[in-house]
């Protein structure tokens, strides 16, 4: 009786599905000598999905609960690149740890599937479908070194926190339906708007579910599990964790806020405002303090995370085209950084701490550039890419009105520059303790090209804003 | 023929650098590396066996170090000299066809250099005769200088940076000296300062050359504020800076007033007085005299070229060259006149009793570019430049005499060490003898026949009596005394350093030896310019044919009949300098052959007066006291209390210590418990939805 | 409102009827119940933990793995029945989804055997 939906919209996430069954099967029944196939070929995988989503078509399906238009296009593509990178620094590192099982890349995979539906999240289930997916994935991924205490550590906070956010979101949900009688976005729009005042019941909805979706940027207030998470959980998962997850939330969040909420800006600017402004200000200061680069990396991360959520706060179409630009360097600027703290390998052990990048410049000189221009590029400073998504979330809070979000954006900024600095003035200036290992082809790749991406944004920001511009006007 | 001349110059600056660039490169090992222990100091003389009794003190005027000369040395000293010896050739050719020949005055546009709202500057050269005058002495001068630095230099390790100071000097002096605008002349007065900062520092390991150079250009600074101010009245005024427009347009100007600090004054009096104010600070006149002596720390051909002949005169030069303005204002006149006169006057007085030679050399350039201003303060702007002209020959032969003097006694430069040099070596002591008759103004009064500054020096003073402005009367009565003075203190040099029993160590007067002959050359030269430069060109400066001469770049108004006037002072006043000139020849030979106790007595009978001299009538010690210390004193205040404690306290560190009060609480809140995190998320929870209740939506 | 409520009676009426029943259940064995304890009765069930103890003991995950394999499938077939009850209604889409549920399963059980999860030792 029903019609079957059109699954030709959701193929790169189908593709993805298939293949990640078929990875588990590969990898249980072959050898363990498969291992890094599997590896391969999740890499493979992922690089084709991002494919598929390129020449993929607009349209949305499964009544309505699957979207695809260029918004979701664009941060798709966004999101496999950074899984895919994820996977590709891995599997050296895994092994060397004596922690890899193909199941790693496998579960990568399956939280990408979670963050390819979260994107395109048409209604309100979808949403928690999406979210779900990839949690439960990334909880497992966050205690994936079960032989190490602050691994499995990592995995259960991430995890009794999560659940805790994933309720609220439900709680939320189910209140936003029960005011507007919709789980679409459409609809509830549509209620929203006709609504006139909006009743407390859809705002308190509004407040859960935004505490929900905050909790995965880890916004401040609920940002608390981000640093130990990223402390715990091997480098690797760190390094993936950072990227691609985030700009699956934020797509989500911008998705929810903007369609669903459209109509009721004023309810929910103010509290996007303030988480933003909360994590601008928190990410400055609390990394000032680490001496662990990874909780560095934790922290920069919320900060940024709240950098990107000032382009919301301001809700117009410059505001989302500024967190687009913004989530594409930030992805560069993190594969690079990470590229570097995955490669900090000396005397056969790894190490997380920041001195110990002391005189990079003179014992890896292409390694401390690199890394220089990267940490110039997340403190903001042009012509790197950092300055420019800063300058476009900006500017889009400032034609929006809220100026003291900018101003006090641009503050925290320059705080938050000091530690990614000191990061330089340690390579470049402090003496040398000793060179790392050498770096692995597939790192120096990864440094380089997201370097040489963010040393040059000038020059693909044409191309890139193009794109960029075109699928924010898709919100609209 | 213009852009090669100014322009050579500048290729032979970006060789040599380029050369003392890369050797630079090449020879400092590690940036850790201990270069500096190759430093300015007495055990490199250890290379020197013979000389290692004696100790040179502060005097120690070559850098005579065991370091190995910078690579490419030779190359930088032969591109340089080269380019501007052909660059001093085609400066004469200039001069004779511009000087001699038809040309009216022309300007010839290289660029266009700043738009900017009304102001349009271009890059010109302007070539009329005084432009030629002055091309024609800095480039032979300066390339003497090149020449004679060849051997002064030889045992210096950077000659190739040397070398490139002085070609970038060389080219700065001739933009200002053919500027067509005031911005460009200011581009070219800035430069010539940057060069001359540069090289009095040259020994920069030498911190009194270090502080010689500093207090050059702090002092400069404060007369290049005036010229500033000047050039911005003028931009006011008259609305260009093109010389050819401000010329143009004098007339419209004239009676206007400005309003300048706290009062309105007539235009032109201002602009000139601010314009005098540079020049004072560039020429060091007095009250901003203070530099020019310790500049004397430089290297001897530095001295020459840059102390003497060329840089200094360029306040000379300004004045003249805007003698169109200058001539509408006999208030401006008359305080140049001042000035000049009792710079004239001071200088000489501090120079009777300085014992370095290179200090009363110093003392007498003050000095003579003091006769310079009178001549140009009385209107007589012809016999101010004939001055400049004759004078660069004989004081910059004084100069590089006193170097190669230097040279033979072991650097040392205190002459109450030397003596007796004469028969040591006989070319440099009649080179210094010529420059000597030449400086004095020996010659025969009432004729046109003498060394060159008898020619120059006496048209000023005679300048000075016909003058009509209020204080060209006691100008020239202080001239005539000055003039006494100088031929004292001349003198006085010579014999103290020629004649008589050497005072020298017994080892130091043996191993004194003649120069080489690249010094030797350029001393024939100049011995040559200080001997005729006066009888051949007194008629075109100064005399019956000036007015086809200077072809009206210099101007005289129509009531000013100065240069007739001053052929017709009566012959007491012609002979008046000239019998100064003999008292002080006596005197000297007097106190320093004849007597050579008496100097010590007088100065043992007259303490006070002597000690004043000596002390140079306390200057430094005066501007210490007025401006130095309470500079300090303010800055310490600032510095302590403004910038530490309150900016920095309040701004920088503070801020930085409230960022680490707030990241020690941020990251207590981290405690690793998931309770407390829970309990975070709780609270955030509930906060948010008490905002939302009663803030939102509203 | 009233016609709310009456939509929710059904539910109270359920909800009572569970109450009762439980109630019943767990009253009647005081009442009703022959009591004669001896040590062995009283002891822990073969497979687990004294009934009263530390509850912070260490004890063997596999406890745990057994019984989320089990919840699994358990769902699985809680999700099978009103598949089938409905099955005349969901149709053909209705139908493969649930095939790839269980396909879906079906390689979860076959990673789990080869992984060795099913078996205690």
């Amino acid at each position: 009786m029903t019609a079957f939906p059109d699954f030709a919209l959701a193929g790169p996430e189908l593709l993805l599905a298939a293949g990640a069954l078929l990875l588990l099967l590969i990898g249980a029944y072959g050898s363990e000598k498969r291992s890094s196939l599997v590896s391969g070929l999740s890499v493979l995988l992922l690089l084709v999905a991002a494919v598929a989503v390129v020449i993929g078509r607009d349209g949305s399906t499964f009544g309505g609960a699957f979207v695809v238009d260029g918004f979701a296009r664009f941060l798709k593509v966004l999101v496999l690149i950074g899984s895919a990178v994820a996977v590709v620094m891995t599997q050296r590192f895994a092994v060397a740890e004596k922690f890899f099982h193909f199941e790693l890349p496998v579960l990568i995979v399956l939280a990408t599937i979670g963050m390819l539906l979260m994107i395109s999240a048409g209604d309100l289930i979808a949403v928690y479908l999406g979210l779900e997916l990839q949690s439960l994935a990334l909880y497992v991924v966050a205690s994936f070194h079960r032989d190490d205490g602050r691994s499995t550590e990592a995995g259960l906070k991430y995890f009794v926190l999560g659940a805790l956010s994933s309720g609220m979101l439900l709680y939320g949900a189910s209140l936003i339906y029960g005011f507007t009688g919709h789980v679409d976005f459409a609809g509830i729009a549509a209620a929203a708007a006709a609504g006139g005042s909006t009743s407390l019941g859809l705002t308190f909805g509004i407040v859960f579910v935004a505490t929900g979706i905050a909790f995965k940027v880890s916004a401040v207030p609920f940002h608390m599990w981000t640093p130990d998470v990223y402390e715990g959980a091997p480098t690797p998962v760190t390094a993936f964790f950072a990227a691609a997850p985030k700009i699956a939330a934020m797509a989500l969040f911008v998705r929810v806020v903007m369609e669903a909420l459209g109509p009721v800006k004023a309810e929910w600017q103010q509290i996007v405002a303030f988480m933003s402004l909360a994590s601008m200000i928190l990410g400055a200061f609390a990394a000032i303090g680490q001496r662990n680069i990874k909780r560095l990396m934790a922290y920069s991360s919320i900060g940024h995370m709240g950098y990107a959520l000032v382009g919301l706060a301001a809700g117009s179409e410059a505001g989302i085209y500024g967190i687009l630009i913004y989530l594409a360097t930030y992805l560069a600027m993190t594969a690079g950084a990470f590229a570097v703290i995955l490669s900090m390998r000396r005397d056969g052990a790894m190490t997380e701490d920041i001195e110990s990048l002391a005189g990079l410049s003179r014992t890896n000189p292409t390694v401390a550039y690199l890394l220089g221009i990267i940490m110039f590029s997340l403190a903001g400073i042009p012509p790197f890419a950092g300055f420019f998504g800063k300058y476009f979330v900006f500017a889009a809070a400032i034609n929006a009105g809220l100026y003291w979000l900018a101003v006090i954006g641009i503050l925290s900024s320059v705080v938050g520059a000091y530690y990614y600095l000191r990061i330089v003035k340690i390579m470049f200036l402090d003496e040398p303790k000793g060179a790392f290992e050498p770096m692995g082809g597939e790192m120096k790749a990864v440094l380089g090209i997201s370097g040489l991406f963010v040393a040059a944004f000038a020059l693909v920001l044409g191309p890139l804003g193009d794109a960029a511009l075109a699928a924010a006007r898709t919100l609209f | 023929m213009y852009s090669l001349i100014v322009f050579l110059p500048l290729i032979g600056f970006l060789v040599a650098g380029a050369v003392a660039l890369f050797g630079a490169a090449a020879t400092v090992p590690a940036p850790e590396g201990g270069h500096d222990a190759h430093g300015h100091h007495d055990d490199h003389h250890a290379a020197h066996a013979e000389h290692d009794d004696h100790a040179h003190g502060d005097h120690d005027d070559h850098h005579h170090a065991v370091e190995p000369a910078a690579p490419g040395s030779r190359v930088a000293e032969l591109v340089t000299t080269g380019l501007l010896f052909v660059s001093a050739i085609l400066s004469w050719v200039a001069f004779i066809s511009v000087g001699f020949g038809e040309h009216e005055t022309q300007s010839i546009k290289v660029l266009t250099w700043i738009t900017s709202g009304a102001m349009q500057i271009d890059w010109a050269f302007r070539v009329d005769t005084l432009t030629v005058v002055m091309l024609v002495v800095v480039n032979t001068v300066s390339s003497l200088v090149h020449l004679y630095s060849i051997g002064y230099m030889a045992e210096d390790p950077d000659r190739p940076r040397f070398f490139a100071y002085l070609s970038l000097f060389t080219f700065a002096m001739l933009m200002l000296v053919t500027a067509d605008n005031l911005v460009q002349m200011f581009f070219g007065w800035e430069g010539v300062g940057l060069a001359s900062y540069l090289l009095i520092g040259f020994w920069y390991k030498k911190p009194s050359a270090s502080a010689a150079a500093i207090k050059a250009f702090v002092v400069n600074r404060v007369g290049d504020f005036g010229f500033m101010l000047g050039i911005f009245g003028i931009f006011v005024m008259f609305g260009t800076i093109s010389l050819t427009d401000i010329f143009a347009n004098v007339a419209t100007v004239e009676g206007k007033t400005l309003h300048f600090l706290w009062g309105d004054w007539d235009a032109i009096t201002v602009i000139c007085l601010l314009l005098f104010m540079g020049a004072c600070g560039k020429s060091a006149q007095f009250l901003l005299h203070t530099w020019l002596p310790d500049a004397m720390e430089g290297p001897t051909p530095v001295s020459a070229l840059i102390h003497a002949a060329t840089m200094v005169t360029a306040g000379v030069f300004m004045v003249a060259r805007l003698s169109p303005l200058f001539d509408l204002s006999p208030t401006a006149l008359t305080v140049v006149t001042l000035v000049g006169a009792v710079t004239a006057f001071f200088a000489a007085t501090v120079g009777l009793v300085q014992n370095d030679i290179k200090r009363v050399i110093a003392y007498s350039t003050c000095s003579q570019l003091g006769y310079m201003f009178v001549a140009l303060g009385v209107g007589a702007y012809g016999a101010g430049v004939f001055h400049l002209f004759t004078h660069a020959f004989f004081k910059a032969l004084l100069f590089l005499g006193a170097g190669s003097v230097i040279m033979a006694s072991h650097h040392e430069q205190d002459m109450r060490s030397m003596g007796g040099l004469r028969n040591k070596i006989p070319l440099t002591f009649w080179a210094m003898t010529l420059g000597t008759l030449a400086i004095t103004g020996v010659g025969i009064p009432g004729t046109e026949i003498g060394f060159a500054g008898f020619l120059s020096k006496d048209a000023i003073i005679e300048s000075a009596f016909a003058g009509h402005n209020p204080m060209s009367g006691f100008a020239a009565v202080l001239l005539v005394i000055a003039a006494g003075f100088t031929s004292f203190y001349s003198w006085r040099l010579v014999f103290l350093t020629f004649f008589g029993a050497s005072r020298a160590p017994k080892d130091v007067y043996d191993h004194a030896k003649e120069s080489p002959l690249v010094v030797l050359i350029p001393l024939g030269v100049l011995s040559l310019g200080a001997v005729l430069a006066g009888m051949v060109f007194y008629g075109h400066y100064v005399g019956e044919e000036q007015a086809e001469f200077w072809k009206g770049s210099l101007f005289y108004g129509p009531e000013n009949h100065i240069l007739h006037a001053m052929h017709e002072v009566s012959f007491l006043v012609k002979v008046s300098p000239f019998l100064a000139m003999l008292v002080g020849l006596a005197v000297a030979y007097w106190f320093y052959i004849v007597n050579p106790a008496l100097p010590k007595k007088l100065a043992a009978a007259l303490p006070g007066l002597y000690k004043f001299l000596l002390n140079k009538w306390y200057f430094d010690e005066l501007y210490d006291l007025i401006f130095v210390r309470p500079a300090f004193a303010i800055g310490r205040l600032f510095w302590k209390t403004g910038d530490g404690a309150i900016i920095d306290g309040l701004g920088p560190n503070g801020v930085a210590a409230r960022v680490q009060d707030v990241t020690a609480r941020v990251v207590r809140l981290q405690t690793g418990y998931v309770y407390h995190y829970a309990f975070a998320m709780v609270i955030g929870v509930a906060a948010l939805i008490t905002w939302a209740m009663f803030a939102g939506g509203q | 409102m009233d016609e709310l409520l009456r939509d929710y009676l059904p539910v109270i009426i359920f909800l009572g009827v569970a109450l009762a029943i439980g109630l019943a259940l767990l009253v009647s064995p005081f009442l009703l119940a022959f009591k004669n304890p001896d040590p062995e009765k009283l002891s822990a069930y073969e497979c687990g933990f004294n009934a009263f103890d530390d509850a912070r003991m260490k004890f063997d995950v596999r406890f745990y793995l057994v019984s989320i394999l089990f919840v699994i499938f358990d769902l699985e077939v809680a999700f099978l029945f009103p598949w089938a009850v409905a099955f005349k209604d969901v149709g053909v889409f209705g139908f493969w989804s649930m095939m790839v549920f269980l396909g879906v399963l079906t390689i979860g059980f076959a990673y789990e055997w080869k992984k060795g999860a099913l078996e205690w030792d």
